[in-house]
């Protein structure tokens, strides 16, 4: 069995598909999309970060470092991720885990038993476990793995994916999932490339597959499409009806929820410790009259309007 | 009160108030400004010697230990003369007593009716003389405040660190269910039967004088009774209005039936109930803590539907209930004065509502739903504090009505408790403590939370809930110095040093030690030492209360007081327990856990070294701490190996509470984690910790996780709660049905939650789930809070505490206090504007 890049377990989650839920963030994404607000999610390889407000400026990790990655500028420590291996030994001596390793490698079997735990929270409401990302299905592998593993421990599995992979990773997957949530950022091939850096042909041609193996029940049962609203990218209500009609091409009764997620900016800092400017830092939120006309917008798109659902923060008005 | 919602948004505001509760509600709040309220008044004998203030329920307060000696001279100072009987000094103490205090309820104490009031019974709050004789006197005060009496045993055992303990008043659920069935002339019947059948000389003996002074007692509600029935007809007399004179002559004609007779509507019953429960708290001098109402929605739904069949209008039955609400409240008005602050904060009349019956099937009645809905309506208000159990069975509506409740009041309004969990407990107490004949599978349903969540049967049973506070992390510190203090006790005032000296047992220089099995063997007899401490400081003024202050009143509440002819307080409850109530759990958990990991695993520093910054307050020694807390494992992250040692510490220290006994009441100890504020306040008295707290942090409370430490969020904070007492196992001692819980009194676990997972019904849903999964996995009651600005500024203060805490924005989550101060700002922004 292969082992998986974890990112982060969360437990109690109510935003990743059905009921409550533990989601797995896995390491690793294909996309590039510009305005991610899980920048530590896209390596495939584990990271170093510094979180400055646990820091107590014992110096233990200057000098620590074989490689010769960490010193102690103005600002605190400064990793030079040039010669950062990840390999995570400053982490583990740092006394107040100031130094953090993104990313751990965990058996398949590690990880069902460790999600396996809060099953009971799950049943009533139908929930499960959700594998996320980055992309899970860049490591198919290792999550067909977990996936067959909690079939086995009856629990309801769901997968979070951006889409962009070989068809024939998601038809093997499928038939271990009970939900798919799928993230359709924009219609514009071109404009895709442009924020994400990929086209969305693969993405579109999958969601299709998706669509069919969801009414013809060889797959997945229920199929929730999401996109992401980033103001001068994918929130414009070009962008929605485009979205829309697409959808609607796709097989009566296969998409049963398009969920429309509002930008937020809470991942701001982790630019920061990543040491990357974020083209979005300063965009404010949405208002809510915004993000009514996007939902209007995607109501009016040719796809059912009952299945059309906003959720997120919007800018705070006096 | 528009303008206050828009300032204020979240807060919840009572509605569907008539005019009568709005202004009775609004009086009460005016607090001092009121002209009426329910302040203790003293009554003395007359006596040089008299005592008017009953200072042992008050050990377990260390907020008043250095005001005893001034609230005992300043309630004989203010006490008012009660003209004795001719024969008084004749008779022997149990009768004066109860004969004092009827007199004082009776004729001294004025009857008065507040305004649209529906229920009698107003001013209860009393400190009546303990009617001691010169003599007796001489030999209380000798036993109490004497060099090594009782004040300055428990005393001793506070300031060094190892909590407190005294014999405290209330604390069960009274035999109210029979109270009404038979009304107080069958009590009172009783009684005189269990005299009859007495011997001569039994008749003169304690038994007889016992018996006598519990008919005195129960002719009390009677004569109250009788008075406030005089009093609403003086006041219809010149009351213009013609709907409140009808409201006041039914009132009158009410009381010409209750408490005496058995009441036949909903309004007598829930007058008699009021009457019979006010009383107890006259009688024991102490209102409000603990005295419960048990199942209050299956007693009195037989009243409430016979009512309602017979025309009542529902919401004049809630009209009632309000009325009962506010005099629950007016027990606060005790010490009104000093502000609702340690005591005066929370007194725990308790309601319970629902739960299991016979056989599994749910109870939930059209009168539980009755009472929620007062509640919400009356919310935000103290008392009376409604626990709702819940179980595998609690059918969809009640527990839609439970979570719409919570996400209305941004916290939840009532305390929930886990049936099967907490009868486990029970019926594990029943096979240890030799009880199985009161407790067992026919019966263990009908338990009952007091105070705050300590489960006790009904009616039968005290257990001294709140009596025993023990900070087990003192047995940590004593085997890490070889059985003495780690830092001398400095007077506060004085500012002098005691000397160190040999406290416990001697169990070596903990720098020799060459593993943690051997450090473990250490803690292991200090934790003998500081149970086997607890009970003797318990004994202390447990023997003085048995002696010298009965409650003849309470005792013909409690089934075994009139069969054995022995008051409450001598033991003569049919359960007769105390509790021994574990604080610190978590910070003695993680003490272990960080020297085991710290000194023998990792060997990150040496014993001596850790010694050193415990010494310091980690002064010079903050790497050491961090580590301590930052790489040590910690419980309560349902992480199995930590847990392990939640459950070897939790399995030590229970075995060690079921041994003991009190020598003067025959109670044996059993085990629970309330720990109510104490985990605050001790935080700087107890010093230094090795999982890196210093001296002036507060421990960790009850069986939660210490602050911080659960930081992967609730469900894991849960599992780890239910491994710590016990699991499940189908082999345990005393489980249901695989449930093993090794604390019968249940133990209290508080998870804030954010704002968030409660904001719409999809999520209210979801939250539904999580309280499914918790009566799984979880423990046996759980406080639900709800996250709040404040609580994020605090965050912002003190980041290290707060290391768990997430905030969640739609489809985000992150931890508050790693995202940057801007983020942080706006974060309490919109917590305040309810929008997440």
């Amino acid at each position: 069995m292969k082992d998986g890049l974890v990112l982060e377990i969360q437990r109690m989650s109510t935003e990743d598909g059905p009921g409550l839920r533990t989601t797995v963030f896995l390491k690793g994404c294909p996309l590039r999309c510009s305005w991610c607000h899980n920048p530590e999610s896209i390596s495939p390889q584990p990271e170093l970060q510094w979180i400055p407000v646990r820091c107590i400026e014992c110096g233990t990790c200057v000098g620590f470092c074989s490689r010769g990655a960490l010193s102690r500028g103005v600002e605190g420590v400064v990793i030079d991720r040039g010669a950062c291996a990840g390999c995570g030994a400053c982490a583990d001596a740092c006394p107040t885990n100031a130094l953090e390793i993104w990313g751990r490698r965990m058996t398949a079997q590690a990880l069902v038993r460790e999600v396996a735990k809060d099953a009971a929270y799950f049943s009533r409401s139908g929930g499960g476990v959700t594998l996320s990302g980055g992309e899970a299905t860049a490591q198919s592998e290792f999550c067909m793995d977990v996936l067959r593993g909690l079939r086995a421990s009856g629990l309801n599995t769901a997968l979070d994916t951006c889409g962009l992979c070989r068809p024939e990773t998601l038809q093997a997957m499928l038939p271990l999932c009970d939900v798919v949530l799928y993230d359709v950022k924009m219609i514009d091939s071109n404009l895709h490339r442009q924020f994400c850096g990929a086209s969305n042909e693969v993405i579109l041609e999958n969601l299709r597959l998706v669509a069919s193996a969801v009414v013809g029940s060889a797959g997945a049962t229920s199929l929730w499409v999401r996109t992401p609203l980033i103001p001068g990218a994918t929130a414009t209500i070009d962008n929605m009806k485009a979205v829309g009609g697409f959808l609607a091409t796709l097989p009566p009764g296969s998409v049963s929820r398009w969920d429309l997620c509002a930008f937020n900016h809470l991942g701001r800092d982790k630019y920061v410790r990543l040491g990357i400017d974020w083209l979005y830092r300063d965009m404010p939120l949405m208002t809510a009259a915004e993000l009514d006309a996007m939902k209007a917008a995607a109501q009016s798109s040719g796809v059912d309007p009952a299945i059309v659902r906003t959720s997120g923060a919007t800018r705070l008005q006096e | 009160m528009a303008a206050i919602n828009e300032s204020r948004p979240g807060l919840k505001e009572p509605y569907n108030l008539s005019p009568r509760i709005g202004w009775l509600r609004d009086y009460y709040f005016k607090g001092t400004d009121r002209k009426w309220n329910n302040e203790f008044t003293a009554w003395t004998t007359g006596t040089p010697w008299d005592v008017c203030f009953q200072e042992m329920t008050y050990y377990i307060v260390p907020e008043v230990y250095f005001l005893m000696q001034a609230l005992r001279g300043s309630y004989r100072q203010g006490a008012r003369e009660v003209p004795l009987d001719a024969d008084f000094w004749n008779w022997s103490l149990p009768e004066r007593r109860a004969w004092f205090v009827r007199k004082v309820m009776v004729d001294m104490v004025p009857q008065e009716i507040l305004p649209g009031d529906l229920v009698c019974g107003a001013r209860f709050n009393i400190q009546t003389s303990l009617c001691l004789n010169r003599d007796e006197a001489a030999e209380y005060d000798r036993l109490l405040i004497g060099p090594n009496g009782a004040r300055a045993t428990m005393k001793r055992f506070h300031d060094h660190g190892y909590g407190n303990s005294g014999a405290t008043s209330g604390h069960l659920v009274p035999g109210y269910e029979r109270m009404l069935k038979i009304g107080w002339r069958g009590i009172h019947q009783e009684i005189e039967g269990h005299y009859q059948a007495l011997s001569p000389e039994d008749k003169a003996g304690p038994r007889g004088c016992q018996l006598r002074a519990m008919m005195t007692a129960a002719t009390m509600p009677r004569d109250v009774g009788v008075k406030y029935a005089a009093r609403c007809r003086e006041l219809a007399a010149v009351e213009p209005d013609e709907g409140r004179r009808a409201e006041l002559a039914a009132m009158a004609s009410n009381l010409d039936h209750v408490p005496w007779e058995p009441p036949t509507t909903f309004w007598q019953a829930l007058q008699a109930l009021w009457l019979g429960h006010m009383l107890v708290m006259s009688d024991e001098n102490y209102p409000g803590p603990g005295v419960s109402f048990g199942r209050f929605d299956q007693y009195m739904l037989p009243y409430w539907q016979r009512s309602i069949a017979e025309g009542m209008d529902r919401e004049f039955g809630k009209e009632l209930l309000k009325c009962f609400w506010v005099h629950c409240n007016t027990a606060y008005d005790a010490q009104i004065r000093s502000g609702n602050q340690g005591i005066t904060a929370g007194f725990g009349q308790l309601i319970t509502l629902s739960g299991m019956g016979a056989d599994g099937r749910d109870m939930t009645n059209d009168f539980t739903y009755a009472v929620l809905e007062v509640i919400d309506e009356m919310s935000p208000i103290l008392e009376p504090k409604p626990n709702v159990r819940l179980h595998r069975g609690t059918p969809p509506e009640l527990m839609d009505k439970i979570v719409q409740m919570i996400s209305d009041s941004q916290g939840a309004p009532f305390l929930l408790n886990f049936d099967e969990r907490s009868m486990a407990g029970m019926l594990r107490q029943a096979e240890l403590a030799g009880m199985k004949d009161r407790i067992n599978l026919d019966n263990v349903h009908e338990y009952a939370p007091v105070g705050c969540l300590e489960n006790t049967m009904v009616g039968n049973d005290r257990s001294g809930t709140v009596d025993n506070n023990l900070n087990l992390v003192k047995a940590v510190e004593l085997a890490i110095n070889g059985g003495r203090d780690l830092l001398p006790y400095v007077d506060q005032i004085t500012g002098v040093a005691e000397p160190v000296t040999q406290d416990g047992p001697d169990t070596g220089d903990a720098t020799t030690f060459s593993d943690f099995e051997e450090f473990w063997a250490a803690y292991e007899r200090q934790t003998a030492y500081i149970i086997d401490r607890c009970a003797s400081t318990y004994e202390a003024s447990e023997s003085v209360r048995a002696r010298f202050f009965q409650t003849p009143y309470l005792s013909c509440l409690v089934a075994g007081c009139a069969e054995k002819g022995r008051d409450i307080n001598q033991g003569a409850a049919e359960i007769n327990l105390t509790t021994l109530e574990a604080v610190t759990f978590a910070t003695t958990v993680d003490s272990l856990l960080a020297v085991k990991y710290l000194v023998f695993d990792r060997k990150i520093c040496t014993m001596g070294k850790l010694i050193d910054a415990l010494r310091a307050n980690w002064a010079g020694h903050e790497v050491l701490q961090a580590q301590a807390r930052n790489k040590a494992p910690k419980y309560g992250r349902d992480d199995d190996e930590a847990d392990a040692m939640a459950v070897r510490v939790m399995n030590l220290w229970c075995d060690g509470a079921w041994k003991h006994v009190t020598k003067s009441t025959g109670r044996r100890f059993r085990p629970g984690m309330l720990s109510w504020n104490y985990w605050a306040g001790d935080g700087y008295v107890v010093v230094a910790t090795p999982d890196g707290r210093p001296r002036g942090q507060f421990l960790s409370n009850a069986i939660c996780p210490s602050n911080g430490a659960d930081i992967n969020g609730p469900t894991s904070n849960s599992n780890s709660v239910g491994k710590a007492l016990g699991g499940k196992s189908e082999d345990q001692v005393g489980n249901y049905r695989g449930y093993v819980n090794l604390l019968p009194n249940g133990a209290s676990h508080t998870i804030t939650f954010h704002p968030a997972v409660i904001q719409d019904p999809e999520h209210c849903e979801k939250f539904k789930s999580f309280l499914h999964g918790y009566m799984e996995n979880g423990g046996t009651a759980l406080q639900i809070n709800i996250l709040d600005p404040d609580m994020l500024r605090m965050a912002q203060k003190h980041p290290q505490d707060y290391r768990h805490l997430l905030v969640r924005v739609t489809g985000y989550n992150a931890y508050f206090v790693s995202i940057g101060r801007e983020l942080q700002n706006e974060v309490i922004a919109r917590m305040s504007h309810q929008r997440f």
